[in-house]
């Protein structure tokens, strides 16, 4: 038993140790794939700054509409501890803004980003933003500024936390509906 | 009074909890593709690198056969819940979860995809083992296993924050609840309260930090335990993240039993 109390206190003080340490990045197709294996547990840890997506529409005589954000805001209800498909979906949408943002941060100097995933999945999220589509009931754009839109644009920023101030990581071209 | 749990009840009690976010789980992923208008298989099936196995998940993930696994899920589940699962269903439980993680890119819901995999490993320990050595034996084994990530997890989250200045101040829980799904906070939310918002993160901090030391005794294991079911709940309550309560709370009874011997 003590010998069990020594192994178990030894892991502990190792992990905090590693903590500490700068770690590095280990990159793969499948370690992506089967990340889940490595769970590094690092739940909201700090401060940084938060990718979000914003569209805007053109209409048939081309005037560009204001940009809204998607970004997942749904009315909660106590049921939704039990079965809470829109919510986990819209959470699902915004990793996948947030995968965006690390592909164009690990993208070579010689790639395209439209050529990643994540890049064809956001397009596809932010078509589906400007066409109407919701996270069940609830809009992924709210009191959207434009009506009859026939191409539109995505813009990646980076949103810094606690300083509501952002800068611009990526700007679609203006692509077909 | 003694708050023990004796083996045959932690496997029990582990196998109804783990089976029944499973379900949940199942239940979810079934309403999904009428909800999803932006996943398509098409796109992310090149990120799979090998070709032999893209032409089998093509298959597997068109929709009748799709729904036909998560139709399979929800009965291995149940049958988990029911006591009634063998090697065969933790092997298939363990298969149906890596194919979900390659369908969704590697996690739909992230660390509560991480933490079911951790019990179905678990599970599948438990009957692997149990091949090879008494099923005592093998249980103990894999609630450990089950016991060790629970805690690390808490210990992790909870010494990353206390290496930040914004969370030793309160202010990152302000910012994060304010860009909750539910958010924003109310104007007025008393955890706009600088005081009050160190107050909470100090004490969330603590407590994530200090998590490993349930294993001294099964009464303080109960204690932690109970605050962490609260402390799920508000994740839920401010985050949306439902999977996350079931899916911790199932290892609950690993980190009892564990505390307990």
């Amino acid at each position: 038993m003590e010998l069990t109390a020594l192994f178990i206190v030894a892991y502990f003080v190792l992990l905090a140790v590693a903590l500490r340490k700068r770690q590095r990045k280990v990159h793969g197709p499948w370690l992506f794939l089967l990340r889940a294996f490595f769970p590094n547990w690092q739940f909201f840890h700090g401060l940084g700054p938060a990718p979000r997506l914003w569209v805007r529409a053109q209409n048939t005589h081309g005037t560009w509409s204001l940009w809204h954000p998607v970004y997942p805001r749904l009315p909660r209800q106590t049921s939704q501890l039990l079965h809470n498909p829109a919510v986990n979906l819209a959470l699902s949408h915004q990793n996948l803004v947030e995968h965006l943002a690390t592909d164009i941060h690990d993208l070579a100097d010689d790639g395209d980003i439209a050529q990643c995933v994540s890049y064809q999945l956001v397009a596809r999220l932010a078509r589906d933003a400007v066409q109407g589509g919701g996270w069940g009931a609830t809009p992924l754009v709210k009191d959207p500024s434009w009506t009859d839109p026939t191409r539109f644009q995505f813009e990646v920023r980076l949103l810094h936390l606690g300083r509501e101030s952002d800068e611009q990581l990526l700007l679609s071209p203006a692509l077909p509906l | 009074m003694s708050l023990a749990l004796e083996l045959p009840l932690a496997i029990r009690a582990f196998e109804i909890l783990l089976g029944w976010s499973l379900l949940l789980q199942t239940w979810e992923y079934l309403r999904l593709p009428a909800l999803d208008r932006v996943g398509s298989w098409a796109i992310q099936r090149v990120e799979v690198p090998s070709p032999w196995v893209r032409p089998i998940l093509d298959r597997l993930f068109l929709p009748k056969p799709y729904a036909a696994m998560l139709g399979l899920r929800g009965a291995l589940a149940l049958a988990l819940m029911l006591g009634q699962a063998g090697l065969g269903i933790a092997l298939l439980l363990f298969a149906l979860a890596l194919l979900l993680l390659m369908r969704w890119r590697g996690a739909f819901n992230g660390g509560s995809d991480f933490m079911t995999l951790v019990g179905l490993t678990g599970l599948l320990l438990a009957h692997v083992l149990g091949l090879f050595t008494e099923p005592a034996s093998a249980w103990h084994v894999a609630l450990w296993y089950v016991t060790v990530q629970s805690l690390s997890s808490y210990f992790v989250s909870g010494w990353v924050k206390l290496m930040r200045p914004e969370w030793r101040s309160g202010r990152a829980l302000t910012v994060f609840l304010d860009h909750g799904v539910y958010g924003p906070l109310p104007e007025n939310s008393i955890y706009r309260w600088p005081r009050l918002a160190m107050l909470c993160s100090w004490c969330f901090t603590l407590w994530e930090g200090l998590f490993p030391l349930a294993l001294l005794d099964a009464r303080l294991a109960a204690v932690f335990c109970a605050i962490a079911a609260v402390f799920h709940f508000l994740v839920f309550w401010f985050f949306g993240l439902n999977r996350f309560f079931w899916a911790w709370l199932s290892t609950f009874p690993a980190i009892l039993y564990c505390a307990s011997v």
